[in-house]
């Protein structure tokens, strides 16, 4: 009984199974955001302790204060409020009884398929803020070189298992 | 099944000494040095106590390893004061290859290499064994060979079949071709150090000449300059060949069965058996002068296991074309032929314009606005634009059969030929400049690829690239 966000990622797979790149990705799970927003915060701290500590250096110096401490809560700003969203928009996953589809990136977009047959072996992970927001990671192992892990984060836990089974099985059926 | 515990070849010890020499001799000279003070007598005691250690040491660490071939798996146990025991089953060995260094052929020793197709950690190595005993080894731990003590294996071995050799002559064309100046440059440096040492000096050879005649240098410097380009070229020439030589002398590459096997090297014999199952792609190299006179090279890029950085074995190193057709033929593939590829994207051509020419034309546009005479530059524009259009025009791909066939590359060319069920993944990617051009790049991940080169189809419109992802996977 997969849940519905299970359904809505993997039903559409079947009506469009020739047509396979064109297969619609489906969103992550909306709890993603706040994982990223809180790995954006975590990364934003060095930011800023740097900046703090330009501007007691410049207090020291009477140079003007401020503008050092302005740009980097600026830049704090932008990845832990704006950034997290948008990068949210360009991630996308489908799974179909055959391909994983994951896409992402902003600039450069990538888009990856993974046949399931080809996957070695599957692991599912969860990092303290993931766990905090009911997210893991899916991370599929192939024997390729550049893609030998293929990572599929922000998926619901009981959607990320649902999924882990899915491929297993198939890797089960599958001749080698 | 069980067969006794076995330990390597004695010889192995004397081998092992010899080989650590070199590295000891330094520090032998130093103590001798050091306790020289001491009287004559006493040094050499020291010394010869010292020498009889480390004999007795290399004694127990050889007496400690055995290996043992058991049921249906190879045990290697290891180890003086911490034992270490590794049992091997033969049916996840990839690979047994043996090899025979300059020192171990006199014994008529062999290195036994047993790659179980983990990375280069988990490989393991008898050094050394005798030469028989490392090719039952082989057809043992092939699982074809008997599990008898005979050195007579080759009767049960499957026939073999030249496949590929390269004459003496074809070694020497090859290596003419090789021509390197990295050489060059390392033997410059060399003789400058030397020269530092030995108190000889270019600096010193300049004012020797200039004791001479004042006027002479005029014309004795670019004679000089000349004459330096012209040894240059020749120890080019020689070490490429010297290379080549070393490397390739006695090329013979084998059909045996399901498996490829091939022996080359002047000095080092190498021996390596590659099984066709694992063979994951094809690369056919043509160089910038050799392939224009019908030269080739095939390498087969194999799933771990190897002896080169790039994970690729060369098979047929300096080919013509019915020779690789042959090489690729007992690999199971088919010939190659150029005809049904097609180019990438006309996008490409803008693109690498943009890429390789956008940032020196803006550079000389800048240094033009200061100095109107560099603006003369800009009559080299042409060159990246040749050769972008050169590079669309060679840059080919199309998926032949059940493989996937790429050709890239201006003046030297490289083809990949990817079966598709070797793949493991796809990706489309789309930089910033490839969307505004309406581009995609279709990366193509295989196994055991490594460094550079990989059979990546760049900038095709991005519905092709749609529908050449879709297809490589079906």
């Amino acid at each position: 009984m997969p849940p519905d966000s299970l359904e809505r990622a993997v039903l559409p797979a079947y009506h469009t199974a020739m047509e396979s790149m064109s297969l619609p990705l489906a969103p992550l799970d909306r709890r993603f955001v706040t994982v990223l927003r809180w790995r954006a915060a975590v990364a934003a701290l060095p930011i800023l302790a740097v900046a703090g500590a330009a501007e007691a250096v410049l207090y020291r110096q009477d140079l003007p204060n401020g503008i050092v401490a302005g740009i980097a809560v600026l830049v704090a700003l932008w990845i832990i409020a704006i950034a997290p969203s948008r990068r949210f928009a360009h991630w996308g996953f489908a799974l179909d009884e055959r391909e994983l589809h994951i896409a992402h990136g902003w600039l450069t977009r990538v888009h990856t398929i993974v046949p399931i047959g080809r996957v070695q072996h599957i692991d599912l992970t969860q990092g303290p803020i993931e766990r905090g927001c009911g997210v893991a990671t899916l991370v599929l192992h192939t024997a390729g070189t550049d893609h030998s892990l293929v990572t599929v984060p922000g998926l619901a836990r009981d959607q990320a298992e649902a999924v882990r089974d899915r491929i297993r099985s198939a890797i089960e059926a599958s001749p080698w | 099944m069980n067969e006794a515990p076995r330990r390597l070849h004695p010889g192995t010890i004397v081998l092992r000494i010899v080989a650590q020499g070199p590295q000891q001799i330094a520090g032998l000279v130093a103590l001798a040095a050091a306790t020289s003070r001491s009287g004559f007598w006493p040094m050499i005691g020291i010394v010869s106590v010292l020498v009889v250690g480390a004999a007795l040491v290399t004694w127990i660490r050889w007496r400690s390893f055995t290996y043992t071939i058991g049921d249906g798996e190879l045990l290697i146990a290891d180890g003086v004061l911490h034992r270490k025991r590794r049992s091997i089953p033969f049916d996840r060995i990839q690979d047994v290859s043996i090899d025979q260094k300059l020192l171990a052929r006199p014994f008529g020793l062999a290195r036994v290499r047993i790659e179980t197709g983990g990375g280069e950690a988990d490989e393991a190595k008898l050094d050394s064994v005798t030469l028989a005993e490392a090719a039952r080894l082989r057809a043992v731990l092939r699982g074809t060979g008997p599990v008898t003590t005979s050195t007579d294996v080759t009767s049960d071995e499957p026939p073999r079949e030249l496949v590929f050799a390269m004459s003496p002559k074809r070694v020497l064309t090859m290596g003419m071709f090789g021509f390197s100046l990295v050489w060059v440059g390392v033997l410059f440096a060399g003789l400058n150090q030397v020269g530092d040492v030995i108190g000889f000096n270019w600096v010193d050879v300049r004012d020797w000449a200039n004791v001479g005649r004042q006027e002479a240098i005029a014309l004795a410097t670019p004679l000089f300059a000349a004459m330096a380009a012209i040894v240059a070229l020749a120890i080019g020439a020689v070490s490429g060949v010297l290379r080549t030589l070393l490397i390739e002398h006695g090329f013979r590459l084998e059909r045996e069965g399901d498996r490829l096997r091939r022996v080359r090297g002047l000095t080092t014999r190498t021996e390596i058996v590659l099984g066709l199952r694992r063979i994951q792609l094809a690369l056919i190299e043509h160089g910038m002068v050799s392939g224009r006179l019908g030269w080739a090279g095939l390498r087969l890029q194999t799933l771990g296991g190897s002896d080169d950085v790039g994970g690729r074995q060369s098979v047929a190193p300096f080919a013509r074309e019915e020779e690789i057709t042959r090489v690729l033929a007992a690999a199971g593939y088919a010939p190659f032929d150029p005809l049904p590829l097609r180019p990438v994207a006309f996008g490409h051509v803008l693109r690498t314009a943009i890429v390789r020419g956008g940032v020196p034309l803006i550079a000389v546009i800048v240094a033009a606005f200061f100095l109107p005479l560099a603006g003369l530059a800009l009559l080299l524009v042409p060159i990246p634009v040749v050769l972008a259009v050169l590079a669309r025009r060679r840059h080919r791909y199309a998926i032949v059969g059940d493989t996937l066939q790429v050709m890239r590359g201006v003046l030297s060319k490289q083809i990949w030929i990817v079966p598709l069920a070797r793949i493991q993944a796809v990706s489309v990617r789309r930089s910033l400049l490839q969307r505004l051009l309406g581009l995609a790049t279709v990366h193509v991940d295989t196994a055991g690829a490594k460094g550079m080169g990989r059979p990546n189809v760049v900038d095709v419109a991005f519905d092709d690239a749609e529908r050449l992802a879709a297809a490589l996977l079906c």
